[in-house]
């Protein structure tokens, strides 16, 4: 089996035994945010020296110990770490296992007092043993990263002994890192009458709460308020009146609209919750004179066949009295 | 030393929904209002006697930050005390029980749910993982797994065949559970045969990822006289904490769960936890699971396999975590599952019950522990 289709039934092993797939559609939804990781004096010159085929250590001067890869503090004592050492790029193997994402061993650097995950190339399990002895393979080019090591291989001499670090290259100072999280969420049965009234006919649709009668949109099982069963379904209408707005000219991760653009709390008429949606159909600048709160608005659908979602209104149009 | 207050926490009601490996016609709301809605009921009491919610959640599983913002009216916490516990479900309770142990309050519910199967749970798991070193290299929660199991069984000599048994017996009790979805439970034969996943271990010894949430009401003494019959007294807490860099850990026990079970046993008074009722416990495939059992005092290292129907405490007679991992409620579905139990509300536990001890866990290769003890 290739990686990719073990993670893929790793992902999916929940769907497994005692379970019976249904076909309900969900709503797709990802995350993905984008950082710039400040990696920290022990991790900056660690990444950075591995460009030179160094690997680069901690040594405390409280316990003694040397912590490898660098750390800012001691792992055993919590003592503040600052000194660096270069260990040999060969040691021993402390465990490994193999999973979707490889070999992965446990490698105790000689003369270090801890162990790292690293990945395991060039073998199978079957030919891995606690103990084996592993050397560092390096990548063809450094990037700053801890692949910079590709990972571990069988072999490599003992004897090598733990020295001074003479440092030589920049620190890595900052590393970007991407975390991409995808879902299939559940409409589950209240939001998805509602949506399927969007896609069929275009209605909004709402939950009558018995106790206080508020009328909730989106619907919901239980009014947040009371805490009562809502009952009965109800339909909103279209059109409404802004209960509050800003104008939106800050750019943002994650912005569906080219800004600037009018953000509303809008109160559908026969409803009771604010929605919140986009005002157009009005120039900004004019916007920021006439828009209030109070003012009425109406829903502006989207031509073609509607998706089931609340994107199908395009926006809200300002019905001005005057 | 701290001694604690005098004041008694009970457990007087809970419920949960099935779980299951996709409760895919089901929103997380939907889900929590079920069993918020299922934990009052017969009780008495409305919504205006809670005094706080206290959830447990996680925004990685959920798919938006803050989750617990949008989840409010589910959980019925309008306009009330609310807390969230980016943690186990078993802190959720812990956190409860402090607030009506230190008597600022008298009625809470607790609430922990989780939907993997919307999202993915390894990359939950490399969340929690180091960036610069950690998470490039492919280690994550089912890298520590085998590399526990591996070191569990080099430490004590042991083969690799003794995980089915475990994890038979669990799935056995988890069908016998009707809180637990499972069409058939596989046979040692059939573990033994499933695919490697993180070697040593196969996939049937890890825990089953499921959909689910479960709901706790918890009180004061005086509230608990006045409105349950059986309440279930917390007669003891601990928590403990790991180090975050698994390599620093020890590989072939769960030295944070021992610590948080002597303080729980300590508080409780108990000094040979093999004289309690029942265990229900957590944990992340069958080799953590022995390791946990030995943690908690109900077996020496190295024999936990062989406690299994034994004569000392009933282990996870509602099938644990291995069949059913709700992962953040996994614990407080220990919890509740152990109460129910108790008082003898459901046909899967020992006859006569009177103790338990509740493990809940949280963390890469179960970093963080927090164990309850029981009594009725
Ligand atoms: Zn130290
Ligand atoms: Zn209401």
């Amino acid at each position: 089996m290739d990686t990719k289709a073990a993670a893929k039934k790793m992902e999916m092993r929940g769907k497994g035994l005692g379970s019976s797939v249904t076909e309900n559609p969900v709503f797709p939804g990802r995350i993905e945010l984008p950082y710039t990781l400040t990696t920290g004096r022990a991790a900056a010159t660690f990444l950075a020296e591995l460009a030179n085929h160094k690997i680069v250590g901690s040594r405390c001067p409280r316990c003694d110990g040397i912590f490898v890869p660098a750390q800012d503090f001691c792992a055993a004592c919590g003592t503040s770490l600052d000194e660096f050492v270069e260990v040999p790029a060969s040691g021993k193997l402390s465990g490994y296992t193999e999973t979707a994402d490889g070999l992965i061993g446990l490698v105790r650097l000689d003369g270090a007092t801890n162990d790292f995950p690293h990945k395991l190339l060039d073998t199978q399990l079957g030919e891995l043993k606690l103990g084996a002895r592993v050397e560092a393979s390096w990548a063809a080019e450094a990037e700053g990263s801890i692949l910079d090591i590709e990972g571990f291989a069988l072999g490599g001499d003992e004897g090598g002994e733990v020295k001074p670090l003479e440092p030589g290259a920049e620190p890595v100072l900052e590393q970007k890192y991407e975390m991409r999280l995808d879902y299939a969420h559940s409409y589950g049965p209240y939001y998805g009458m509602l949506f399927d009234g969007l896609a069929t006919s275009r209605r909004i649709q709402g939950t009558r709460c018995p106790s206080c009668e508020r009328v909730l949109v989106p619907p919901r099982e239980y009014c947040d308020v009371c805490y009562v069963r809502s009952g009965e379904w109800v339909d909103v209408a279209d059109t409404g009146t802004i209960k509050a707005f800003s104008i939106i000219h800050l750019e943002f991760v994650g912005q569906t609209r080219e800004p600037p653009y009018v953000y509303a709390e809008i109160v559908l008429d026969g409803s009771a919750t604010r929605l919140i949606h986009t005002v157009a159909g009005i120039d900004v600048e004019d916007a920021k004179e006439r828009l209030q709160i109070g003012t009425k608005v109406r829903a502006v659908w989207k031509g073609g066949d509607p998706i089931g979602s609340l994107e199908d209104i395009e926006y809200f149009e300002p019905v001005f009295e005057d | 030393m701290f001694t604690g207050s005098d004041n008694k926490v009970a457990i007087v009601a809970g419920a949960q929904t099935p779980f299951k490996a996709a409760w895919a016609d089901r929103q997380h709301v939907d889900l929590i209002g079920d069993v918020i809605n299922g934990a009052l009921k017969g009780t008495g009491l409305r919504i205006q006697d809670v005094d706080f919610v206290i959830d447990s959640g996680s925004d990685i599983l959920d798919g938006r930050s803050i989750s617990n913002c949008g989840f409010l009216g589910a959980m019925g916490a309008h306009q009330k005390e609310e807390s969230r516990v980016e943690e186990d479900g078993l802190w959720a309770a812990l956190y409860g029980a402090t607030k009506i142990g230190s008597g600022s309050a008298e009625v809470g519910l607790l609430l922990a749910y989780s939907k993997p199967s919307e999202g993915s749970v390894p990359a939950f798991y490399w969340s929690q993982c180091e960036p610069f070193y950690q998470r490039p290299v492919g280690f994550g929660q089912a890298a520590a797994g085998g590399l526990q199991a591996q070191s569990y069984l080099a430490r004590h000599s042991l083969s690799d065949e003794i995980f089915a048994d475990v994890v038979a017996h669990d799935w056995a009790n988890a069908a016998r559970n009707p809180a637990v979805d499972v069409e058939a439970a596989p046979s040692a034969d059939e573990i033994r045969s499933s695919d490697v996943v993180a070697a040593p271990l196969r996939e049937l010894e890890m825990a089953r990822q499921v959909d689910g949430a479960v709901a706790m009401v918890i009180t004061s003494e005086r509230v608990a006289e006045r409105i349950c019959p059986d309440p279930v007294w917390i007669t003891g807490i601990g928590t403990a904490m790991d180090q975050h860099a698994f390599s620093m850990r020890e590989r072939d026990s769960l030295p944070a769960c021992r610590a948080a079970a002597e303080a729980a046993y300590k508080r409780a008074g108990i000094d040979d936890p093999t004289t309690l009722s029942l265990a229900e416990v957590s944990a992340s495939s069958a080799a953590t699971e022995l390791m946990v059992i030995e943690a908690l005092g109900l077996a020496d290292p190295g024999t936990a396999a062989q406690v299994y129907g034994g004569d000392g405490p009933a282990i996870n007679p509602s099938g644990g975590a291995l069949p059913a991992d709700p992962i953040m409620a996994t614990g407080l579905a220990r919890l509740h599952e152990a109460a129910l139990q108790l008082t003898d509300r459901v046909d899967h536990g020992p006859d006569g019950a009177t103790s338990a001890v509740v493990h809940g866990a949280g963390g890469v290769g179960m970093q963080n522990h927090c164990v309850f003890t029981l009594e009725v």
